[in-house]
């Protein structure tokens, strides 16, 4: 008998230890409440590039926690994409592990929100709204309840090779439609293009160049009003149909390699892009071209009448089971307005409390310029376009019919037909109601 | 549970005659058991409590309840009985997506399984010389990960930066391998490489496993190397090929890699492109209806697929062989 319980006992040790093992699995980002003496840790998940020569976000973070013995936070990066993030956090939320605090998209918000993976923080929030610009603040609420606050912005601008331009004779980003087009079948006859089609973002990229002149998403009462058809959608469509046609634009993904090899080759010499693209567009481009390109504001291509559109950006918020939702927002505010550090991860900050400089490697690639005075010029020149809870659905089905327009299998104004249909199920699928 | 009963009985039927006996079936029993023990805990943990899991919120779907436009900021799993697998079963994409793994097996297997079997025999054969050299480099491909293959493959297939689309252009030839009707074909190729080496093995473990003497007996009888390898080697390497096969046929159903890669190169492969994208997709919400409910009744509707294809396979097999 004794040798028996011997064993039991081992036994049960053995699983005890297994159990540890398998549940140490997805603590890592655990939500520690370790209030001991009032000290606090806060935890922050984001997906900032963190790339080689920026201030990496630990270093940032260290400085905070130098200062705050009571508040220390600690963050982690996320590697991949955002909607993998999204079902990280739905999952952890679920199981009580979430992070204090999240980088989420203005895209995203309102979908993340539905889940139920959000709190309400307005009442620490209003202290600070006068650190960051209207526009972005109000992307961070949800029926006028705050949930975080916003870290950057990502208006949509021109990037082109002025030098390469001149060759042609092209002198000015032309201001028109029709000028472009024009100016577009020139180039492409040198074997250059000076915009890109890229189907992997039609859904961030295309959805903000339609929506420049007036948004796609209303709320009438408590339902959904929603027509992706709009006239800003129409010219869109038209513009990129024409480039096509006249094979007057490259078609590469963004992020396949192919794209960069357009830049590098020099035959891409203008495209459309966000303004946190400036860094990866410099790395995309391997040094072609260095000194010679500016950053444009968009013309009136897409019916948007010199207005631009937003193409990403992201906000930090509170997810829901954060016991100190007030020490995460002190520390947030501080974080967010960081703005040089902030800078070097290729953000165009939404803090107003400090302008924003061009580090001097993006002037030197950029001719010089003061390219940030550019971004900011576009992001007060931002119009409406709020987003649908849900939208992630709806830009996957853009790119993936946005890649049919490129073979000629289908059309460019196919994507906002499908993104009606797909905006409106995916609605209905929430439960949300929707008038049509 | 079942080793305290199984003992009883046993144990039981026997203690009236040996007492003793009865004590060591019963150690030995309990001994068997603790020897199951961790594979028994972790095979319940990560595999069967999964499954009942899914095969439970398949029944749920997550909605909102709270009303306004953005539902109150809370999700509900909401019973919804058969509703998710109605989805799945009436869904286009889904049975598009069945339509490519089904075409896809029915290509890629047959042409790799043959291609195995070739290359396992010739390295059987007398005429190939350092043996361990050709099976280590045809295995080789196998070793890398999946997804890395998938990321290589898709550089020689880009367009704009590959040596063989380049190569093949200077000679004339125009070659796209994302076109609509030979992506499909592409995805097949990686497949092939990768596995090709791996299913050779499985063929040579059991050719080297028929006994020289029917070899010898053969050459006595004449037989030439060919005849040898039709009608001796072939026909005792049909378990293995069985086997191959279904290892096959249920690896290429659950066709991911390859296809999640190429989308990165060709956004026009949608995320319903094959059923366990569909799935994963489906979960993270870049299709609607999203959320784990619907996403576990894709999952479980292709399981069932898969095994109906499996079993139908084996007894196919079966009957041909007995004939």
């Amino acid at each position: 008998m004794v040798s028996h319980n011997k064993r039991l006992v081992a036994a049960l040790a053995a699983v005890a230890a297994m159990g540890m093992g398998l549940a140490g699995c997805g603590s890592d980002t655990a939500n520690t409440d370790s209030s001991d003496g009032g000290k606090v840790t806060i935890t922050y998940m984001h997906r900032l590039p963190d790339s080689e020569g920026m201030t990496l976000v630990n270093d940032i973070v260290a400085k905070w926690n130098k200062e705050h013995p009571d508040i220390q936070v600690k963050a982690t990066k996320f590697d991949g994409k955002a909607s993998e993030m999204i079902k990280k956090l739905e999952t952890d939320v679920k199981s009580g592990e979430a992070p204090d605090l999240a980088q989420v998209g203005y895209a995203e918000l309102p979908e993340v929100f539905t889940k139920g993976l959000l709190q309400d923080v307005t009442q620490y929030a209003e202290q600070y709204k006068d650190h960051f610009a209207s526009g972005p603040y109000s992307l961070v609420q949800v029926d006028g309840k705050a949930y975080g606050l916003p870290q950057d912005t990502g208006p949509l601008v021109y990037f082109y090779n002025k030098a390469e331009f001149e060759k042609l004779g092209i002198t000015e980003v032309p201001k028109t439609q029709s000028e472009f087009i024009e100016a577009a079948k020139k180039a492409a006859a040198a074997g250059k293009y000076i915009m890109s089609y890229q189907p992997d973002e039609a859904g961030n990229m295309i959805s903000g160049l339609a929506g420049a002149s007036g948004g796609w998403y209303k709320v009438k009462g408590s339902s959904w009003v929603v027509n992706t058809e709009t006239d800003g959608s129409k010219a869109t469509a038209d513009f990129y149909q024409q480039l096509l046609d006249a094979k007057a634009a490259t078609t590469n993904p963004r992020w396949d390699p192919s794209f960069d090899a357009s830049i590098k080759d020099g035959s891409l010499i203008g495209t459309v892009a966000a303004a946190w693209e400036a860094p990866l567009f410099m790395t995309s481009s391997g040094g072609t071209g260095s000194g010679e390109w500016q950053v444009a504001q968009l013309g009136d291509w897409f019916g948007n009448g010199g207005k631009t559109g937003p193409d990403g950006g992201s906000a930090v918020a509170v997810l829901k089971n954060s016991k100190h939702p007030k020490e995460a927002m002190e520390f947030l505010d501080w974080f967010n307005t960081q703005v040089p550090d902030l800078v070097s991860q290729g953000l165009v900050p939404a803090a107003t409390t400090e302008d924003a400089e061009t580090p001097s490697e993006w002037s030197t690639f950029f001719g010089g310029q003061d390219i940030m005075k550019e971004f900011k010029t576009a992001n007060n020149n931002m119009g409406d376009f709020t987003y649908m809870p849900g939208f992630s659905a709806v830009a996957a089905k853009m790119n993936e019919t946005a890649a049919k327009a490129t073979d000629g299998s289908g059309k460019v104004a196919d994507i906002f037909s499908d993104a009606q249909t797909t905006s409106v199920d995916t609605l209905k699928n929430l439960g949300l109601s929707v008038s049509e | 549970m079942t080793a305290t009963t199984q003992t009883a009985k046993t144990g039981g039927a026997k203690r009236a005659a040996k007492p003793k006996a009865s004590d060591a079936v019963k150690r030995e029993n309990r001994t068997g058991w603790a020897f199951m023990a961790p594979f028994g805990i972790l095979f319940a943990l990560v595999f069967i409590l999964p499954i009942v899991w899914a095969i439970y919120s398949s029944f749920f779907r997550q909605v909102t309840t709270g009303g306004g436009a953005y539902g109150g900021g809370e999700l509900v799993n909401k019973f919804v009985g058969f509703q998710n697998f109605q989805y799945v079963i009436t869904s286009g994409a889904f049975w598009a997506g069945v339509g490519r793994v089904v075409l896809y097996t029915l290509v890629q297997v047959p042409v790799m399984i043959i291609a195995a079997l070739a290359l396992a025999m010739l390295i059987d054969s007398y005429i190939v010389k350092h043996i361990t050299a050709f099976r280590l480099s045809y295995f080789l491909p196998y070793a890398i990960p999946g997804v890395v293959a998938s990321i290589i493959w898709v550089y020689l297939y880009n367009g704009q930066i590959s040596p063989i689309v380049k190569g093949l252009a200077a000679l004339g030839i125009k070659v796209d391998f994302f076109a609509d009707n030979v992506v499909l074909g592409s995805m097949a190729n990686i497949t092939t490489w990768t596995f090709t080496g791996y299913n050779m093995l499985i063929f040579l473990a059991a050719l080297q496993a028929i006994p020289h003497d029917l070899y010898e007996a053969a050459r006595i009888d004449g037989a030439n190397g060919f005849q040898i390898a039709m009608k001796i080697k072939l026909p005792n390497v049909r378990a293995a090929a069985l086997l191959a096969m279904l290892l096959s046929i249920v690896g290429t159903i659950q066709l991911f890699n390859e296809p999640q890669v190429m989308s990165i190169s060709d956004p026009s492969i949608s995320k319903s492109y094959t059923p366990m994208m569909m799935a994963l997709n489906t979960s993270q919400g870049t299709l609607t209806p999203g959320g784990d409910g619907p996403a576990s009744a894709v999952a479980i509707v292709m399981a069932l697929i898969a095994g109906v294809l499996a079993v139908v396979y084996t007894l196919v097999e079966r009957k041909v062989n007995a004939e």
